[in-house]
């Protein structure tokens, strides 16, 4: 289903699925084996963010795997992989890439794939050598559906989303603690086709912990999510053609209960998001 | 429907809770630790041998050196004729012993099921059931990857399977550099394709039958009923009809079981073959071996003696002890015995091992009836009983056994 008053097709979901935590947190059936969890998750949500592409090289064959534990109709966001974005090595990026086109080759093949979320880290900053080495990455990855998470404040100019704007490439939007440094939650729009929201939850306590359960550790009320929608999402949605909304903050599967929150939300403001 | 094991679970293993076990292998491991105390020999060919003998075999290579197509236990000249410009190391079991300790100790705070292989740069680490606090297993194996990277400067290869045998062939997949990450219920696919060689536990004689059956890759062996390898394989079939499916019961040893084997070696000043001289240092590591056992309560149930040749050949032997025990004496015996049955060959000798695995509780039963084998095992309990005594009190060299006072 689509949205009714928005011609903008929207869909909400989570960081990974595969969280043992989520069954003892009750989103899984007691018992539920990981193999089990992909097809669990796809009859609440029409969308997910693979987050192991981010540690290992996809491989075709387990893509392929994957993508047939759901239905046609289901999107899968996939992380670039670290050797392209926190640990480059310039000799060997390039054949990364190709690598990497590989694997997801499945997912591009049945069209389901939602985009490419090229995730920077915090130390990425728009220096020269970075803003040379983002753009080569960007015309080697040309012709996907990109996404760009930037971490670091000095990304944040009108002269960076122009550029995107010129490629055709999502900026993502943001959500995360209010620290010095961090890139800021904006809604700017730079591809037609298609918003991506990333919300990582606001532990600023635990943020530089170096601990996944410490940094992504946060429960969204429904006012912070009703001013998503209200300030950001809304908007956005006249800009673009579909919308993707992704949680992160997996710890204790707050992840999906927040996702099931802002559907209901987002139901309530007449976007209506596909459902399974 | 996942396959039914013929293996026996241990009671603490959850069928119903998938495993998460992360490998860490450090790809060349001799070689990595040489080039960490030499940073001079990074990016050339290298091969770690003992020097200065004829005949002596390839310890470890580096990738360079295998390139050039070298292999382990090839002989050293052979070996430098493949690879003339290779810088070639006498081996240092110290230093990749320390090494093993201070890998340990990187991802000692991450679960107390850690198992390390025998100095060779291995790790198997359990991290079942810690999600809820260090985060998903994935994220784990990467940031051991990452901590041993920047503080010891070694890039290990890692993986995360359901189980050590998947993870294990995980990480020989992708080395020299990579990562592979096995989901639970992937076993059986992604063995699939792979050739039999890589799967650990299938022996080469396994591996002869199954090229005689015309089998090469995995596959073609998982086709297979259990009834069907029953024929050629006999005891072995259920372990090898499991293996090619992907299944592995065998727990990773909570981290401190496995020194529970007790090790002493004698290092040889100069590589030696006289008979004295070896009797002499093997007396001294059965002392070693003795004294830690009774200060453990223990008694020795098997020993082993392993043999460095000076052309880098190694033996090993073992031998049960009956009844068990920990004196000295009667422990010699044995070991005189299984020295004989490991040191065959003429090329004289650099290093003794003597290792007493799995040490058991002393028997409690004792003889019904007095005979003189009774008295002789009291006579030398008594003996061994004052030699402690007056160590204890005197220091070690205080007192000794003519037998282990060299010439």
């Amino acid at each position: 289903m689509t949205a009714s008053s928005s011609p903008c097709r929207l869909r909400v979901g989570t960081s990974g699925y595969s969280y043992t935590e989520w069954t003892d947190a009750g989103f899984y059936p007691a018992g539920t084996a990981t193999r089990q969890m992909l097809p669990q998750y796809a009859r609440s949500f029409m969308i997910t963010e693979l987050n192991y592409t981010w540690y290992q090289m996809p491989k075709a064959q387990a893509i392929e795997r994957m993508r047939q534990l759901v239905g046609p109709d289901f999107l899968f966001a996939a992380k670039l992989t670290r050797t392209m974005t926190h640990e480059i090595d310039p000799d060997h990026w390039r054949s990364q890439v190709g690598s990497y086109r590989d694997g997801i080759a499945p997912l591009v093949q049945s069209g389901q794939l939602a985009a490419v979320l090229i995730q920077l880290p915090p130390h990425f900053d728009r220096s020269e050598k970075n803003r040379i080495y983002l753009s080569a990455l960007l015309d080697a990855l040309n012709a996907l559906p990109l996404a760009v998470e930037f971490r670091h404040v000095s990304w944040a100019v009108d002269r960076v989303f122009d550029a995107l704007s010129q490629r055709g490439v999502t900026l993502v939007t943001v959500d995360e603690p209010a620290l010095p440094g961090m890139f800021p939650p904006l809604g700017v729009v730079t591809n037609p086709a298609f918003f991506y929201v990333r919300f990582h939850g606001r532990n600023a306590a635990g943020w530089r912990s170096g601990n996944m359960q410490k940094q992504f550790d946060y429960d969204y009320n429904d006012t912070e999510l009703q001013e998503w929608v209200d300030r950001r999402i809304t908007p956005m949605t006249r800009q673009t053609d579909a919308g993707f909304l992704l949680f992160n903050n997996h710890v204790r599967a707050q992840a999906p209960k927040n996702a099931q929150a802002l559907v209901r939300l987002l139901a309530a403001a007449n976007l209506t998001t596909a459902k399974p | 429907m996942p396959p039914v094991s013929c293996l026996k679970m241990p009671p603490w293993i959850r069928k119903d809770r998938p495993r998460s076990v992360v490998h860490l292998n450090i790809t060349d491991f001799a070689v990595a630790v040489e080039r960490m105390v030499d940073s001079r020999l990074k990016g050339h060919p290298v091969i770690i041998a003992p020097e200065a003998t004829a005949r002596a075999v390839v310890y470890d290579m580096s990738e360079e050196a295998y390139q050039a197509g070298v292999r382990k236990n090839m002989p050293l000249q052979r070996a430098l004729r493949c690879c003339r410009d290779a810088a070639v190391l006498p081996p240092h079991p110290d230093r990749y012993e320390r090494v093993m300790q201070d890998l340990f100790r990187e991802v000692l705070s991450y679960s107390p099921l850690i198992e390390p292989g025998e100095a060779d740069g291995h790790l198997f680490i359990d991290v079942t059931g810690t999600s809820r606090l260090f985060g998903p297993s994935v994220d784990v194996a990467w940031r051991m990857y990452h901590q041993i990277k920047a503080r010891l400067g070694l890039t290990p290869v890692w993986s995360v399977a359901p189980n050590k045998l998947v993870s294990k062939v995980a990480t020989r997949l992708v080395k020299p550099t990579g990562e592979y990450v096995v989901g639970d219920g992937e076993e059986s696919a992604f063995l699939a394709p792979l050739p039999l060689v890589l799967l650990p536990g299938i022996e080469s004689g396994d591996l002869c039958r199954l090229r005689e059956l015309n089998l090469s890759l995995v596959r073609q062996v998982a086709d297979l009923t259990l009834d069907q390898l029953n024929i050629p394989f006999g005891k072995r079939a259920g372990m090898i009809f499991d293996f090619v499916r992907g299944i592995d019961p065998s727990p990773v040893l909570p981290a401190g079981q496995r020194p529970r084997t007790i090790m002493a070696d004698h290092e040889f000043g100069n590589d030696t073959n006289d008979v004295a001289m070896v009797e002499h240092a093997v007396y001294r590591l059965v002392e070693k071996i003795g004294a830690t056992l009774r200060k453990q309560g223990r008694a020795a149930a098997t020993l082993a003696i392993m043999l460095d040749h000076s052309d880098g050949l190694r033996r090993f032997r073992q031998m049960a002890v009956r009844p068990p025990s920990g004196n000295d004496i009667t422990l010699f015996e044995t070991v005189r015995s299984i020295l004989y049955l490991a040191w065959t060959r003429r090329v004289r000798l650099r290093h003794i091992r003597l290792i007493c695995a799995k040490p058991v509780f002393p028997p409690a039963q004792m003889e019904l009836f007095f005979s003189d084998s009774v008295v002789i095992a009291q006579k030398r309990a008594s003996l061994i009983n004052a030699v402690d005594h007056i160590r204890e009190r005197f220091g070690h060299d205080s007192i000794g056994m003519g037998r282990s006072l060299t010439g």
